[in-house]
């Protein structure tokens, strides 16, 4: 299918990737848990290259061991991480797939801290606590947002010598970025707070950063919201930044001399909206203690979570402002309105599965490409299902969320029975082939 | 880091180790200590509240009847003022009223019903006895129908008939004061006994009112019936002719407790004055006569007002509205028919003799109606007229000072008002001490009336009109011997009819039964 839209290359500036299906960041507990890498890891990302995705843009890979969601995940805080992201990128390349590690610091979002972490508080912008859970942080100084833009230079250093394709900035979902960029967060009084301009001085000082440490040929892109809906949840938190601001921004990014914008929504993580579909309340309740000493609100939640009396009260909160917005591309109009504004192609996230709506929007220049997670855990191989001119798999991703939960206790894969006819053990088997092969064969 | 430490023993030693904490965990330590305090605040709140409430609430049991309101309604005599000083009341609290003869058996070994109190059916106070919330406690009090309510029963089995306004010629109230101060000064009378009590007769005593028995109530009902009993121990004690039943002397307690007299030093006659309860029927007609037995006032409502005192209303504790509806249905209250057979033939006889010998002293529209006749005229008993004085006189024109209620009607007489004689049928016995136990009693020359009979029995004279008094005791219960060579018993006096002929005198009675 030669004239699908779809798999036409995409040519950015310094990168040219085979196809338009990018697989969007996921993580999954499966590394060490001091950060650095192992084999399940690669085994994972494996199995997304083999599936024929054009890009992989990598786990949230944090900059700072203070800036980690959670233990396990592999980082790229120090030049010893190099060796394990080079295997990473040159397994996925045997597949024509490019890699692009996203770099991401959680500031004050984050969900586990780990024995690293769990006497000190957070970074961020603000001193307030997160609005989900209660995480506690406190006002970078000047001098630490500094460090902050040299630890994400040093990352996208490390990433180009890792012989990677690219590096994505996590600029959305409520992490160190959006905590500046958001003015629902970000209650600054200096020069990094207050006005538009201002609350984007801290990326924009990053990416130039970036440029100045790996040069202008490289891939950067950056992942950012749309909107930040910082109501949906808490009727009573404000709204924070709307289109036309973020817009603006994007604008800003693309001067700095980025090379793609990646458009997302929400400024916390998971938001009502991103990503979008069910809320497993059950999950919820098996797996959310693991955070309920994480925040000074974890146990009101695993209360309300626990307790099925309590669960109409967080699903009513929960799914009150899902109904105005799509399960599949979610935030294809703002995306759309991202593009018309800016130069460099834009990737848009959002429940992406249907090659038809897969299409429409990259045919009809909502986006130059889709970045998507969950369908792809579901049916690694659905791009060859598309390409193979199927609109859907035999067994789609329901969009129930379950992996999401799971996600922060459990090795990470699609947690749906229904997908498993109910047989519980095929879950679980299909679930641990990430760590096939095994280490030691 | 917090400091505090868990230790384990074991066998061979004991293990210690601190339990550290998490910004997280200070965080909500801070949070929920803070969230304790503000409850313990609510709770403080609250239980102020509650307390302001209990304490400063000043509310009476109401009822929307006016005959409930009559016989239970608060005219206002429970105790009231400020916490810091109760004033008014004569009672103490309801659940101590209630238990007072489970406290002291033995000084009233039938109960308040022994006293002459009617209780009806379903009520645990008796009719005249008030409920009122009023310094933290509920209350109760004295009103308008403990002394104004009566029974007549037809037979000696008979149940009574309760007619309201009619004279509680059964009551003892003399020896109710008498029971009430003296129980209230027995040893008994202590915190731990009396708390036993409330709680045997049903009442719930919480740890507060435990504290409040103990240091507030019992020792001020002790201390406020010592001042009492200071004050009227001589009216009480023998040492002036007893009421008896259906009696009371009016203005000798008066004296003590409104004015703070000493009534040792008073004349002895000044302190003899016990009288009848009069009825309190078909007020408005009464309005502008010489009221009250010696005629010392012309005001209705002056008049209510002072009779409130006695029942322990004070100006500071009256309830100037309840006493009001009282005042306004009693008012227009019919006299009660006369509930037998009246001889139409030979009450038509004795209706010219009553016009001829009666009407123009005792019909409304008699042309001596409401005025005092002197007392060498009407030649009764004076020891009621002599005990009211000019001096008592005086010193009521200080009540209710400033107000429109100020006392302004009293006067020194000098005998006793022609009464008019609307259902003189159940206002037995007669004249203004009671010393004539029917009305053809009265038409008999005093060396022909009793000179000993008995008061309390409800049992109704049909013959002579007015109630059975030659049985000294019936249903279990003893009445009051009167005798009329007691000074202030006296039957002599108010001859008027005596000289008719005995056929004449059936005949008048006869007739007056249906006034």
């Amino acid at each position: 299918m030669a004239s699908d839209k779809i798999f036409e290359p995409l040519k950015f500036r310094n990168l040219a990737v085979k196809n338009r299906i990018f697989r969007s960041s996921i993580s999954g507990r499966f590394d060490n848990y001091d950060g650095s890498g192992n084999p399940a890891r690669i085994n994972w990302e494996e199995k997304f290259a083999r599936g024929g995705v054009g890009a992989i843009i990598s786990s949230f890979v944090p900059v700072h061991i203070r800036g980690r969601i959670m233990p396990n995940y592999a980082m790229i805080d120090s030049d010893d991480k190099i060796p394990f992201w080079r295997k990473v990128g040159e397994k996925v390349h045997e597949y024509d797939c490019k890699y692009i590690m996203q770099l991401s610091h959680s500031g004050r979002q984050r969900d586990v801290p780990g024995v690293e972490n769990f006497m000190h508080k957070a970074l961020s912008s603000t001193s307030n606590k997160d609005t989900f859970h209660g995480l506690l942080c406190e006002a970078a100084t000047v001098e630490q947002i500094h460090e902050l833009e040299r630890l994400f230079a040093n990352g996208a250093r490390r990433a180009r010598a890792a012989g990677l394709d690219g590096i994505e900035l996590h600029a959305s979902h409520g992490y160190l970025f959006t905590q500046f960029l958001s003015s629902a967060i970000n209650d600054r009084k200096d020069e990094y707070g207050g006005s538009l301009e201002n609350r984007a001085r801290f990326l924009l000082e990053v990416i130039r950063a970036i440029r100045r440490e790996v040069g202008s040929d490289f891939h950067l892109q950056v992942k950012t919201n749309a909107v930040d809906e910082g109501s949906a949840l808490f009727p009573w938190e404000k709204k924070g930044n709307v289109l036309e601001e973020s817009i603006r921004i994007c604008k800003w990014i693309e001067e700095a001399g980025a090379d793609a914008i990646h458009v997302s929504m929400g400024n916390i993580f998971p938001h009502p909206m991103m990503p979008p579909g069910g809320f497993p309340i059950d999950e919820a309740s098996w797996w959310y203690g693991n955070m309920a000493s994480s925040g000074v609100r974890g146990y009101m939640n695993y209360t309300l979570f626990h307790f099925k009396v309590l669960r109409p009260i967080f699903l009513y909160l929960w799914n009150r402002s899902k109904k105005t917005r799509p399960v599949e591309g979610a935030c294809a109009d703002e995306s759309r309105a991202v593009k018309q504004q800016v130069g460099i192609p834009v990737i848009n996230t959002g429940g992406y599965q249907h090659g038809a709506l897969i299409r429409k929007v990259i045919s009809e220049g909502y986006c130059d490409g889709v970045a998507i997670a969950r369908s792809l855990i579901a049916n690694n191989d659905l791009p060859k299902i598309i390409e193979q001119g199927r609109d859907l798999p035999e067994r789609p991703c329901t969009f129930s969320n379950r992996c999401l939960v799971n996600a922060m206790a459990n090795p990470l894969g699609c947690y749906d029975l229904r997908r498993f006819n109910g047989d519980h053990e095929a879950m679980v088997r299909e679930v641990m082939t990430v760590f096939h092969p095994p280490p030691f064969p | 880091m917090g400091e505090k430490a868990v230790r384990t023993k074991t066998k061979d030693q004991v293990l210690t180790d601190r339990v550290l904490e998490t910004p997280v965990d200070r965080y909500q330590l801070k949070f929920r200590r803070k969230l304790v305090i503000i409850l313990v605040i609510i709770l403080i709140l609250l239980w102020g509240a509650r307390l302001f409430r209990r304490f400063l609430v000043d509310r009476p049991v109401d009822y929307s009847m006016i005959e409930e309101h009559f016989k239970y309604g608060s005219i206002g005599s429970e105790p009231g003022g400020s916490l810091f000083y109760a004033v008014g009341g004569l009672l103490p609290p309801y659940w101590i009223f209630k238990a007072l003869p489970k406290i002291c058996p033995d000084k009233l070994p039938g109960g308040y019903a022994s006293l002459g109190f009617i209780f009806e059916s379903g009520r645990d106070l008796p009719i005249g006895v008030s409920k009122r919330q009023r310094l933290g406690f509920e209350q109760v009090g004295l009103n308008c129908a403990g002394c104004h309510t009566g029974t007549y029963r037809d037979e000696p089995n008979g149940e009574p008939h309760i007619v309201l306004g009619m004279p509680a010629h059964s009551l003892d109230l003399q020896k109710f004061f008498s029971f009430v101060i003296e129980c209230s000064l027995d040893e008994r009378f202590n915190a731990d006994n009396v708390i036993e009590k409330v709680r045997e007769v049903g009442g719930r005593v919480g740890v507060l009112d435990r504290f409040l028995y103990r240091t507030q109530l019992i020792p001020r009902i002790r201390e406020t019936t010592r001042q009492l009993n200071e004050r009227i121990q001589i009216l009480l004690s023998g040492q002036v002719p007893a009421w008896g039943v259906g009696r009371v002397d009016t203005f000798n307690p008066y004296k003590a407790i409104q004015f703070n007299w000493d009534l040792k030093a008073l004349p002895k006659e000044q302190l003899t004055g016990a009288s009848d309860f009069p009825s309190l029927w078909n007020q408005r007609p009464r309005d502008g006569m010489q009221l009250h037995w010696d005629g010392n006032n012309n005001s209705v409502d002056e008049r209510n007002l002072s009779a409130a005192l006695g029942a322990g209303v004070t100006p500071v504790t009256v309830d100037h509205p309840r006493l009001e509806r009282v005042r306004n249905w009693i008012w227009t209250l019919p006299p009660p028919k006369y509930p037998y057979e009246i001889d139409p033939v030979l009450a038509a006889k004795g209706r010219d003799l009553y016009a001829y010998y009666c009407g123009s002293c005792h019909d409304f529209d008699g042309s001596e109606v409401g005025r005092v006749e002197p007392i060498g005229e009407i030649a009764t008993d004076p020891r009621r007229l002599n005990s009211y004085t000019y001096t008592f006189a005086a010193n009521q024109y200080t009540l209710y000072p400033d107000s429109k209620y100020r006392f302004v009607h009293f006067r020194k007489t000098n005998g006793y008002a022609n009464q008019p004689l609307d259902g003189v049928w159940a206002r037995a016995p007669y004249l203004h001490n009671g010393s004539v136990p029917t009305l053809r009693d009265l038409l008999e020359p005093p060396e022909r009336r009793p000179a000993e009979f008995f008061r309390g029995y409800d049992l109704y004279d049909r013959k002579n009109v007015g109630f059975v008094s030659n049985i000294a005791g019936a249903n279990g219960q003893r009445f009051f011997k009167y005798d009329t060579k007691i000074a202030g018993n006296e039957n002599r006096g108010h001859l008027y009819g005596t000289k008719l002929t005995p056929e004449q005198k059936d005949a008048l009675v006869e007739y007056m039964k249906t006034l």
